[in-house]
């Protein structure tokens, strides 16, 4: 049960400082569970994070599962799991709560007024993040550029559009 | 409680195919609650979308747990946030228990990038999609060129490159907000 409560918060914590994408909360993870509690051995550490990269779901969730699963089994991930989610929520819940309060405030909306280009930007450096780690060769890009064409064409299904892309590398990806 | 069951579905497909970041669940997420289900308009979604980027945990959690609360109270945001934690979850249980080298497989590999290929056609085709709906006055023009240099050539954190993008906003808002009338 201390385990248990200590997966908890320590991932409570993570979930804290963790912003944006995941990626960010990997070397805090490190430190937590490698070098100060000593709870994995850092070629673990490793081998998570290199399939946490490529399996679907946020980082941050499938870390907080693997770590909770090697230390505690199916209940270890699911405390790991809610340490990880809950600050998330608990702000979110208050923010969506006083939402309509401030959406009339005049700073807000000139605060909102300077962000909208800057997710323009976000948006392109998360295709450059992407393409920097995950594409090797030409093949990739080809893929993409096709994928980018049918999206423009036909933007009805994406979910199907993605597992086509999926079934199509199994067999042109080298 | 049919409303909070499909956000628990929705949310659980874009949990499933959120591969290569929290930024790949963007398009599915845009697709899902702006042209299918029409729960936000365009601006309501990037505004959520900046919100959740600059307060604490990943992006997906940040989106259930909004677009959950604002359609179904308590209980939407709770199973919002369940639907895009289970896949996670559940691959990863997968994976710890019967399938260690699932991902070392090579086809399993390809598969993956197979995916992440399409999200970057995605994502590229969204970028452009919202660039073009946007009032693109000098303002924007000059905030967007600006947040470019922030990322790739000052390597800042994408955090305070909206903070600075929202105090510029506060700043100058005021001679460009008339422009704006159909945002707001």
């Amino acid at each position: 049960m201390v385990l248990l409560l200590r997966l908890f918060i320590e991932f409570f914590k993570i979930g804290i400082v963790t912003f944006g994408g995941g990626q960010a909360m990997l070397p805090l993870l490190q430190h937590s569970f490698v070098t100060e509690l000593h709870w994995i051995t850092q070629e673990r550490f490793l081998y998570f994070v290199s399939v946490a990269e490529v399996t679907p779901g946020p980082v941050a969730l499938n870390m907080s599962t693997f770590i909770g699963y090697e230390l505690s089994g199916v209940i270890g991930s699911a405390f790991a799991t809610l340490g990880v989610v809950m600050p998330s929520f608990l702000v979110i819940l208050a923010v969506a709560h006083f939402e309509k309060k401030f959406k009339e405030n005049v700073i807000y909306k000139r605060f909102m007024l300077g962000v909208k280009p800057v997710i323009i930007a976000l948006l392109i450096n998360a295709i450059y993040l992407i393409v920097n780690r995950g594409f090797v060769g030409f093949i990739p890009y080809i893929m993409a550029i096709v994928s980018l064409a049918v999206f423009i064409l036909y933007k009805k299904s994406p979910v199907l559009i993605l597992l086509i892309a999926g079934v199509i590398g199994v067999f042109v990806l080298r | 409680m049919k409303k909070n069951l499909r956000l628990l579905y929705d949310f659980f497909i874009i949990g499933l195919f959120t591969i290569g970041g929290g930024y790949a669940m963007i398009p599915l997420m845009r697709q899902t609650f702006v042209n299918t289900r029409k729960y936000l308009t365009e601006d309501e979604f990037l505004e959520m979308l900046a919100i959740s980027q600059i307060t604490p945990g990943p992006i997906a959690i940040n989106m259930a747990t909004f677009i959950g609360y604002r359609e179904g109270g308590l209980l939407g945001s709770s199973l919002a946030t369940l639907g895009v934690v289970l896949p996670s979850f559940i691959i990863i249980l997968l994976i710890s228990m019967f399938f260690t080298n699932l991902t070392q497989i090579p086809q399993v590999q390809k598969f993956f990038i197979g995916i992440l290929t399409g999200v970057v056609g995605e994502i590229t085709y969204i970028t452009f999609d919202i660039f073009k709906k946007a009032n693109k006055d000098i303002f924007y023009i000059a905030l967007l060129l600006l947040s470019l240099v922030e990322l790739f050539i000052l390597k800042i954190n994408p955090i305070y490159v909206i903070l600075i993008g929202g105090a510029l906003g506060i700043i100058f808002g005021k001679f460009f907000e008339d422009n704006n009338g159909a945002s707001s």
